[in-house]
This record gives structure tokens, sequence and C-alpha cells, in this order.
């Protein structure tokens, strides 16, 4: 008996161990995005929130290379340069109000012309756009994009919109929502698509790693379409 | 000698808990201090790699404000002091230096960074002199500047990827509307240049219009060098702060290891605490065998037998809670490195705890000591105990 209990024991020893030491070994690898002031910036983001959960998630700790294809897949180009890569540490913000779990906000880095763009969405629980959040934007037009009516066109939005957009050419291939979007400053273009291509990617990745894949069939339609 | 030890091991056996308890209270004890002693160790050689890695062993600044950062994150560009750039060919004529490099260190307010704007700072260097004082800095991709006025970028790791630039990007430096082009990302060192934009000196004094002037030299001392003598001339500039790096270094030894006392002497109750339990343990072991002890001593068991039985027990406790310990030690090194880091206010990168060999053998004598010690009274106890008594007093 006494056997047993110190055989559990142990166990127990090495599974904490195990997970103790695991995130301290990954603490070099690549730098995710995260709120600069996560208590002020949900309070301002989701308003009526009360309270938020951190987590952190990879692409390469859910589901490794075949996720990473997938996620490409229904990006519709691949993940590329020295930092957009599979153990990426994405921040995922769980939203409360009281013990009632309300909404998410989730931020991407992506790459502008002159420097890096951090794109935040705070989404419902469903992953419709409730609002829309450049962190960073380094950008001759910055003061254009992070106006809040640049903003406000992706409100109402979904990743089911996002499929019919072609992030490669920047434009749409079917009825979509993303159609509404404009970009405020012809000469932008490049900030302007690299804001797009950042959206679908933090949409698919809460749709990965949050929502269950409510929006594949979506991407899958498409692709039918497409045949 | 074997037989002794299989009886000692066997009575040990008998009270599985007990002494099960005793070794995780030696274990704890051995872990703390193992791994004390590797921070010990690990803290002073990670700060002097940190700052043997600044390349440079002193460091001249314009006198008002020594500490470039905190004015940048205090009143960003604007509270930046100079001084004139012939300073730096004064110094290098000086016996004791072997090399110079002069910096000129600029911020830039961005409106677009967080939500109320931020700064981005931007550090000119001479490409003649500061890549051979930083010859350990190793490139990702690309090299050093091209000339010495090219509109050209380095960036350090962390600079990179927050920008999300890589070699043949443009990077915009927004406040002056100007446009450089990546020509190097550096490999991350862990320490402050991986958040560092690096720019040839004269580019920055070009773009943002100060000629001739300098935030700070940075100075490598021969190594047969005076330091205090060569500080004291140093001093002797007009308008010009010396920070010494070995004063640094020295300052922030001195902060840590007042901290450091304290640990230790929690390390040390923890010590404590560890032979008060291995003690009592035995004693209670000695009380409960008085009779058998007494059984033992009337077959002919001398009193140094029984001494001898007890102590190995004892010694048998404290080794085995020294080799959990050691293991735990290392085997957490890295979580004891990230709860340091969190708790002291300025932690060099690299190990903070390094745990060796030598360290590792240094501990399990310790623990052997208090094996010894801890076990002497128990031991003498049971060795005098009378036969018939013990058998007696059990009996009735």
């Amino acid at each position: 008996m006494l056997g047993m209990t110190m055989k559990k024991k142990f166990s127990l020893m090495v599974l904490m161990v195990t997970v103790i030491l695991v995130p301290a070994q990954v603490l070099f690898a690549a730098v995710g995005c995260d709120l600069n002031d996560p208590d002020r910036d949900v309070a301002r983001l989701f308003p009526g929130s009360t309270g938020y959960k951190t987590n952190y998630v990879s692409v390469d700790q859910r589901g490794g290379p075949a996720l990473l294809a997938q996620v490409e897949d229904r990006l519709g180009d691949k993940f590329q340069g020295l930092f957009e890569t599979i153990d990426v540490p994405y921040t995922l913000y769980e939203i409360f109000k009281g013990k009632e779990k309300i909404g998410y906000i989730h931020g991407v880095n992506e790459k502008g012309q002159y420097g890096g763009i951090q794109v935040f969405l705070v989404l419902d629980l469903d992953g419709v756009i409730k609002n829309f959040y450049f962190q960073k934007l380094t950008s001759r037009y910055g003061k254009e994009l992070r106006d809040p009516k640049f903003g406000e066109q992706f409100v109402g939005l979904t990743l089911k919109d996002f499929y019919n957009y072609d992030i490669l050419t920047g434009k749409a291939i079917g009825p979509s929502g993303v159609e509404r979007i404009k970009n405020p400053v012809p000469e932008a273009e490049p900030d302007f698509k690299a804001a797009l291509r950042g959206t679908k990617k933090n949409l698919i990745l809460v749709d990965e790693f949050i929502l269950g894949n409510k929006y594949l069939q979506y991407h899958k339609a498409v692709g039918e379409q497409k045949k | 000698m074997i037989k002794i030890f299989n009886v000692a091991y066997k009575n040990l056996l008998r009270k599985k808990a007990r002494s099960g308890l005793t070794i995780i209270g030696i274990a704890l004890a051995a872990w703390v201090l193992v791994s004390l002693l590797g921070f010990n160790k690990g803290y002073e050689s990670s700060l002097s790699r940190d700052i043997d890695n600044l390349g440079f062993q002193m460091i001249v600044t314009a006198k008002g404000c020594p500490y470039e950062a905190a004015t940048l994150m205090l009143k960003g560009g604007t509270g930046l002091r100079y001084m004139p750039e012939n300073i730096t060919e004064q110094i290098s004529k000086e016996p004791e230096v072997e090399e110079v490099t002069a910096m000129l260190m600029q911020a830039v307010f961005d409106p677009n960074k967080g939500e109320s704007g931020g700064y981005s700072a931007y550090l000119g260097v001479d490409p003649a002199t500061f890549p051979k004082m930083k010859s350990f800095l190793e490139f990702k991709q690309g090299n050093w500047f091209t000339n010495p006025d090219a509109m050209e970028a380095v960036l350090g790791y962390e600079a990179a990827e927050l920008e999300q630039r890589e070699v043949g990007d443009k990077l915009l430096i927004v406040e002056k509307n100007v446009e450089v082009k990546v020509v190097g990302i550096l490999k991350r060192t862990g320490t402050q240049d991986d958040g560092t934009i690096f720019l040839p000196l004269k580019t920055v004094q070009k773009i943002f219009g100060i000629k001739d002037e300098l935030t700070g030299i940075g100075i490598k001392v021969k190594k047969d060098a005076n330091m205090a003598q060569f500080e004291e001339k140093m001093y002797k500039l007009p308008d010009v702060q010396v920070v010494s790096l070995a004063q640094v270094k020295q300052t922030i030894m001195t902060l840590v290891s007042t901290a450091k006392v304290m640990v230790f002497s929690i390390a040390l109750i923890a010590i404590l605490i560890s032979v008060v339990g291995v003690i009592n343990t035995i004693l209670m072991s000695v009380m409960e065998r008085l009779q058998e002890i007494g059984i033992l001593k009337s077959m002919g068991a001398t009193a140094w037998d029984i001494f001898k039985l007890i102590w190995l027990e004892t010694l048998i406790l404290c080794i085995s809670g020294g080799i959990i310990g050691a293991a735990l030690a290392m085997a957490t090194a890295k979580l004891t490195e990230v709860l340091i880091r969190q708790l002291l206010p300025y932690a060099p990168s690299g190990g903070l705890v390094q745990i060796t060999l030598p360290l590792v053998i240094l501990t399990f004598g310790v623990v052997i000591l208090i094996g010894l010690l801890s076990g002497v009274y128990p031991s003498w106890k049971a060795g005098r105990v009378r036969p018939l008594e013990a058998i007696r007093s059990q009996v009735e």
C-alpha cells in the first residue's frame, strides 16, 4: 500500500518537474504579441469587462507542422521570414464580465512596409470582430490608418468574410464583407494589405485555438467553388 | 561493516514514513544550499560576462546625465547632453587606452507606438572602431555598414523582431521621415544590444542635425593599465562624466550581497531545522528500540558497536537526502533562475545558477558533516544503554 503511494508521489513529482522545466526551456524562443498594458487596454478595448485570463499558445504546441500547413492553407499564404515561425507564442486574452466569459482579445505581429505592425482584434464569443486596434504601426501614414474610422470598417466581420479575400493579390474573389474596407491613403497600400493579412491570420488562429474550427466549413466551401 | 550497514538500512525501513520525511527535510536543505551556492557563482560570472561583453571598461559621457537610457525613458531625445567629438582624439592619446569608440544616441517620438506613443532610440556608432570592440557580436543575417555615412541600419535581434525587419527591408525613422536600409540582423546576445538599432555615427549626426557632437565614448583600457589612475585622469577632462564599469559591477555586487546574506540566513535556518529533524528521528528510533538494544548488548555487542549502528543510520539518511537534494537542485536550476530573475531588480543575462561538480561535492560534504554531528548524541545515548534496565523498562 505504502509502495503504491510512493509510486504515485514519484509520478506527481516527475509531472511537476516536467511542467515547470519545459516552459523554462522555451524562454528564449520567438516572441509573441502582448498588450502593452493589459489591465488598462482590456478595459478600454472591451468596455463592460471586469477581468481577463491570459493564455499562451503556439502552432507548434497545438499541432506542429500539420497545423501550420492547415493555417497556411486557410490563410492562402506561407508563414514567412525570420520571425513568422511555427513557435511564435500567441497571447490570447479571455475576457470576463464577473464569472461569465464575454469574448476574446488576440494580437498578431505582421510585417509592414517600414516596420512591425501589431494587429489586435476584439472578438465576441462567436468570433465576430467588435473592435480593431493597431497597437504598433510604423508607417508614413500611421495617423490615417490608426484613425478610429479605419478600424470601424472591420466591426461586424468574421473569418467567413475573409475567405473571399485573396491576401496575395489584395482582391476579393467573391462576395465578401472585406470589400467594404477602404484604404484611407492609396500610398499606404503595403501597410493596408499587411493589416488585412494580419486580421485574417489573427481570425484563423483564434478559430484554431479557441473556436474549435467553427469557420473551417466556409474555407472548404470557398475551395469547392474554386474547383 | 556490510552486515552493520544491512542492519542499519533495515532499521530505517521499519519506519518508512518517518525515514522518508527526514530524508525529504535533508533533501530540501541540500537543495537550497546547492541552489544558493550555484547562484552565488553564476550571478558573479554572468555579471562579469555582461560587462565584458560591452566591449569597453569605461564610458565617458557629457556631464549632467550619464545614463542615456534613463534620460531617454524620462525625457526622450530632448534630455540628452552632448560633448564635442574631438574629446575622442584626446582620450585615445592616453597611454592606458587600447581603443576608443564614439557613440551618439538619439530618440524620436513615434505617436503610433502603443496607446499614447513611445520613443524609438537609435545608436550612432563608428563603423571603424565599434565592430572591432564588439567582436563577439555575430550576425543572423547580413553584416555591418557598407560605408561610414551609409543610410543603413543594423538591428539587434529583439529590435528586428519588434520591427519585423530582415536584411534588405526599409526602416522608417518616423519623426525625421527618413528611410534607412536594413543591412544586418544580429544574433541574440542576451544583452542590451538585442534591443538596439545601430546606425553609422555620421548618418545619425546628419539625420538629426548634430554636428561634431557625441553622447558617449566607450574606452577599452590596456590590460596592464592602472584603472584607478586612468579614471582620475578622465575626471580631469572638462564637462564629462566617467562611468567605470568596474564601479558599476562593484555597486551591483554590493546590492546583491545584501540579498544574498538574507537568503544564506534562510538556508542556515533550513539546515538547522533539518539537523534537529535528524536528531529527533534517530533519538525516537533509539527510544523505541531500547529493549532491542538491551538484548544486543546482553548478547555481546559493545557500546561502540551500537554507536556505529546508530551513527550509520544517521549517515544513510543524510547521504540519501544529500543525493536527492543535489539532483533536485540540478533539475530545477532553470526554474530557480526564473524565480530569481523575477525577484531581483537587475539580473545579468546568461546562467544565473551555475551548479558545478565541486559545488555538489562541497554540499555533499556539508550534508555528511551534518549527519555525523547530528548522529553523535543519539548514538552516544544508545551506546550507553544498560542491557538489563533497558529490557526490564519495556517489559514493565
